[in-house]
């Protein structure tokens, strides 16, 4: 049986389509830059690293940047000109993995629902995601346990598989179906997919890392006095890793932290300014800080907790900021901290 | 679509000082309609702007029925320091108003408990005038309002119209007093005024604000005479970015302060205001 909404291109074919692309869209996509893999532009298909195994910021980069220009003001007049700062280009992620679509959802949710976020909407309304499913997991990557890989199975307008000397390339949308329009491509065949399930088996057995999700919030919500937070903050550490550092690495590099803090520049003139936001981290000590010095989270060990719980989605932000089991966080960690340790300490195992 | 965090400027048609350190100030948006269409509920708040400078969270301190919307404003830091130099006929940036106010819906009926420390007087505030002028809604009114010094207080002025209530009690205590400063009331903590407190907790609601540590001590205090968990309120403070759920800064357990919040039944966040 061929499958009339997918279609198969030859790897050495792939310039083909990536030129098609390009004609309506800025590319973005993964590029191999010293022995790690980034997003960037893509211009050229020898740009183009599809065999990345993980970015080492993820594709959240395009959607809720590290810093974002919010709207300028003109004070030459009492009556402050206020103007939206907007983002409409029409761009597309091409070979973003299943973790981090999953990621996208999560934060679709969070930053569309009460309170619509027009910075975030309009970023995601105006690109187009083209998913690759994984090829071999990252040391850290623990996506199988959580269900959000190494395959991609919602979320895409398109999705590409290696299948060997091709992609597979199916259709999530019709913005999908769309794109395809005035390219030929060959149809996928029932071996086609047959070959992706059999990679798709091979490939979950070679996970190092799990997590057993069952029960896993309600655990940790009942433990928020359970010694391994003051090992993991204070003393100790857990499972070989030295106590947390606080320096907010695993913010930066996960796909669902979306804390921001917000501040006002002035340029030269001092009439004319803009109101940012940038990615900020509850590990930061300022992050907690109240008036006459106090802060709410003083300690590592309380911040380093609200972190675990927040990827364990009991924190505020629940389901939409929790984890998808990319492992970003394990690979940067300085001290080796690893969640889905501190998962087995919490679960008594 | 109709962006959040993009403030509306507001015009300061009014100040009224309260003490050395803070003002009250009422404001206007400078759009008619849209000051037409505002209204509210006690304990809720704006986020002000000063730009250049930045924003702060300020909860609303009277009641939609003034016409206009007043916020008293003690100036600690970049923001609030700004705020207190403007004049009447500036201008400001103002979004909101966000929160959940006090239950003042679920409170019809019964008798009101207002525990006040500090700058906490200001988002209940409201809450009293409301009272005042829908007085056969509720039953007896009792005020505890604690500051460091007489000095520290705020709406001094309008005590002695708050005496007047009908079916009311005013209770107002000081942590110390500087020299040569005259002073009638107690002095001692707000806890202080409790074995002279008229309100007991059949049918009654206590509404608490003021520093975290005081709100603790008091809701303790309050269970230990009786309140239950669901017959407290207190309205908590965090360095807020957005006022709307998005930047993760007030996050308390599983809720946010500023959308979920300020005012919580002390039931709901009792596990969390030991710091988390
Ligand atoms: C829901 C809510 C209602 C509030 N209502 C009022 C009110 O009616 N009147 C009033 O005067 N203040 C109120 N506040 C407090 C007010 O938001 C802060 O004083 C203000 O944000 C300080 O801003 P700033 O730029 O002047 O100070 P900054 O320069 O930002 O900070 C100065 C100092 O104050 C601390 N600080 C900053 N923000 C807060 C905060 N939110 N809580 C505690 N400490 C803080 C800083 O850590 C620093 O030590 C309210 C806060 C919240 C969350
Ligand atoms: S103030 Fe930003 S989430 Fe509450």
């Amino acid at each position: 049986m061929g499958n009339e909404k997918a279609f198969t291109i030859e790897k050495n074919d792939f310039g083909r389509l990536l030129e098609h692309l390009l004609k309506k869209y800025r590319v973005f996509g993964p590029t191999q830059r010293g022995l790690d893999a980034t997003f960037n532009e893509i211009k050229t298909n020898d740009q183009l690293f599809l065999d990345y195994v993980s970015t080492v910021l993820p594709p959240k980069k395009f959607f809720h940047p590290p810093r974002l220009e919010l709207f300028s003001f003109d004070l030459h007049q009492k009556h402050v000109k206020i103007e939206e700062i907007k983002q409409d280009e029409k761009t597309l992620l091409l070979g973003i993995h299943p973790c981090d679509v999953h990621a996208l959802l999560r934060l679709d949710d969070f930053f569309l629902g009460e309170f619509q976020d027009p910075y975030y909407q309009n970023r995601r309304k105006n690109t187009v995601l083209v998913a690759l499913n994984c090829i071999e997991p990252s040391d850290y990557a623990f996506c199988n346990s959580m269900g959000t890989g190494p395959f991609l199975e919602e979320g895409y307008d398109l999705l590409l598989t290696d299948i060997g000397t091709k992609y597979l390339i199916e259709i999530g949308s019709d913005t999908g179906q769309n794109i395809l329009k005035g390219i030929q491509l060959e149809n996928a065949t029932t071996a086609d997919f047959t070959e992706k399930n059999h990679r798709f088996k091979l490939l979950e057995k070679r996970f190092k890392r799990f997590i057993n999700t069952s029960w896993l919030s309600k655990i940790a919500q009942e433990n928020i006095d359970h010694e391994v937070w003051e090992r993991l903050g204070e003393q100790g550490g857990v499972s070989g890793s030295l106590p947390c550092l606080s320096c907010g690495q695993c913010s930066l590099v996960c796909p669902t932290c979306y804390c921001y803090d917000v501040y006002d520049t002035l340029d030269l003139s001092l009439k004319k300014g803009k109101r940012i936001r940038e990615l900020d981290s509850c590990q930061l000590l300022e992050y907690g800080e109240v008036a006459q010095g106090g802060n709410f989270r003083p300690n590592r060990k309380d911040r380093i907790r609200h972190w675990m719980l927040c990827k364990l989605g009991v924190a505020a932000g629940g389901q939409q900021s929790s984890c998808v089991g990319c492992g970003r966080c394990i690979r940067t960690c300085p001290v080796g901290i690893d969640i889905t340790e501190v998962a087995k300490v919490l679960r008594g195992e | 679509m109709s962006n959040d965090l993009k403030p509306h400027m507001a015009i300061v048609k009014d100040i009224t000082i309260e003490n050395s350190n803070t003002k009250t100030y009422v404001l206007e948006f400078a759009d008619k309609q849209q000051h037409k269409n505002f209204t509210w509920d006690p304990g809720q708040f704006m986020m002000l702007s000063l730009f250049g400078v930045g924003e702060a969270a300020l909860s609303i301190s009277n009641i939609p029925e003034d016409g206009l919307i007043s916020t008293t404003i003690r100036a600690v830091g970049n923001v609030t320091k700004k705020i207190k130099e403007l004049k009447k006929g500036d201008t400001l940036g103002m979004r909101g108003p966000y929160g959940t106010g006090w239950p003042i819906k679920e409170a019809k009926g019964k008798n009101i408990l207002l525990i006040a420390g500090g700058m906490g007087l200001a988002p209940l505030r409201g809450v009293i005038n409301h009272i005042a002028i829908k007085r056969n809604n509720f039953g007896h009114l009792e005020i505890i309002y604690g500051a460091r010094t007489p000095n520290d207080m705020i709406f001094t002025n309008q005590f002695r119209d708050w005496y007047q209530i009908e079916k009311s009690r005013l209770d107002l205590t000081v942590d110390g007093i500087p020299p040569g400063t005259p002073w009638e009331g107690k002095i001692g903590l707000v806890t202080s005024c409790f074995p002279a407190m008229k309100t007991r907790p059949q049918n009654s609601v206590a509404l608490v604000c003021g520093p975290e540590v005081m709100m603790r001590f008091v809701a303790k205090c309050l269970e230990t005479i009786g309140f239950k968990e669901n017959q407290i309120f207190l309205s908590l403070e965090r360095r807020m970015k957005c006022g709307i759920g998005k930047c993760g800064h007030c996050q308390l357990g599983p809720k946010y302060v500023c959308k979920d919040g300020p005012v919580f039944p002390y039931r709901d966040i009792k596990p969390y205001i030991n710091p988390l």
